[in-house]
């Protein structure tokens, strides 16, 4: 009977420090009411192992921006739902999400990506850390005007391959690059991925030793 | 938000996969004018007050271009490049990077930058006015990542940078996305 009571004081203690956490980041930033929210909607979703962060920054983002406090609430009520299917797309495709690829997960689908396009992400196999730096990238290209095909294809090759993720990092701005010589987005990220297969099959290109062309001159005596 | 945007040959000439006697005649003078917009951007020179000189001598300067062709002198906020500053070494999670911000708003009594690096305070990171072009700048070293953000313009429009990728703020705006 005392285990039975306990259990709940002891999820209540726990949510406590979320709530509390929240509410203090929260303060002077925007209203009483709209903090109400985000503690409660943070609590929630921190008991369920989701982010908390994604929410408390649109909250701070829209007072910051002017906008109505009931937007705001209806901004952060969506990032609260596109965090749930952020991680229930990621348990879809055999990971096992911390907060940190949630929450890419969830600007993934915020630039325009689906559940599945996570869920094929995710099935890569790539680590955890790869993986969030794979949506977040995902979601920059997504920004950027490459169709998911394009999109979820060059990504899942460039995590197959292994590579480290500033190789990712260096994506969109490679797509960028191929954009601005005339090439469309679909193109440029179709062109990468093609590269990025073909370093997967042959390994990366040697790298030679640069010679000078000239010995060097003899010090002056 | 921009209405203007320069011919391709123009894009070539920022480029520098062109020169401006490659230019037909009746786009060499929107050539020059591109070409002191970018230089006045250029004469900036880059301060790091914030950061010690030895993080400096981890970073390996090298100038990435976004869009320069985006200038478009005709509107009151014509565009806005970032040139970032980043280590060619795969970057850690910890790794700083100096990224640039430059909006051309020859209108605009003041500008600043807000964003998820700086909590969206539209208060703490203003850009400074160069020269009587109406381009302002902001030098800032960020954590390697992504960030998003958005310009503020007299303290009250909210601007997207154009040279950048943007994405729905669900407010019924965009915000520009940055991965470094």
């Amino acid at each position: 009977m005392i285990a039975l009571l306990a259990l709940p004081l002891t999820l209540l203690s726990l949510q406590q420090p979320a709530g509390a956490s929240i509410a203090q980041r929260l303060a002077g930033r925007v209203s009483p009411e709209l903090a109400s929210l985000v503690v409660q909607l943070g609590t929630a979703a921190s008991a369920r192992g989701l982010p908390i962060d994604p929410l408390i920054e649109k909250a701070i983002e829209g007072s910051a921006k002017g906008v109505p406090a009931e937007r705001v609430a209806t901004a952060v009520r969506l990032v609260a739902m596109q965090l749930d299917t952020a991680a229930g797309a990621l348990r879809e495709g055999g990971a096992v999400p911390d907060t940190l690829v949630i929450a890419a997960g969830e600007f993934a689908i915020s630039a325009g990506l689906s559940n599945h396009d996570i869920t094929a992400l995710a099935r890569t196999g790539a680590s955890v850390a790869a993986l969030t730096v794979g949506l977040r990238v995902a979601g920059t290209l997504g920004a950027m005007g490459v169709p998911s095909a394009e999109n979820i294809g060059l990504i899942s090759a460039k995590l197959r391959s292994g590579q480290p993720t500033g190789d990712l990092l260096s994506v969109p701005a490679r797509v960028q690059a191929e954009i601005s010589r005339g090439v469309t987005p679909a193109q440029a990220a179709a062109g990468l991925e093609r590269a990025a297969a073909a370093q997967a099959r042959h390994g990366p290109p040697p790298v030679h030793p640069t010679h000078p062309s000239h010995p060097p001159a003899p010090p002056h005596p | 938000m921009s209405g203007h945007e320069f011919h391709p040959l123009i894009k070539q000439l920022l480029d520098g996969d062109i020169t401006l006697a490659d230019l037909p005649p009746e786009l060499r003078g929107e050539g020059e004018a591109a070409l002191r917009l970018l230089a006045a951007v250029d004469r900036t020179d880059i301060s790091m007050p914030a950061v010690t000189w030895r993080v400096m001598t981890t970073l390996e300067r090298r100038r990435r271009r976004f869009l320069p062709w985006l200038l478009a002198p005709a509107l009151a906020i014509a565009a806005a490049l970032v040139i970032v500053l980043r280590p060619t070494a795969p970057a850690p999670s910890a790794a700083l990077v100096t990224v640039r911000f430059v909006l051309v708003a020859p209108d605009a009594k003041q500008v600043s930058l807000a964003g998820t690096f700086n909590q969206w305070d539209a208060q703490v990171t203003p850009l400074v006015r160069t020269g009587a072009t109406g381009v302002w700048t902001a030098t800032l070293t960020l954590p390697a990542g992504q960030h998003q953000y958005a310009f503020v313009v007299d303290g009250v429009r909210w601007v997207p940078d154009p040279g950048a990728p943007a994405v729905d703020d669900g407010f019924g705006r965009r915000n520009s996305v940055l991965t470094l």
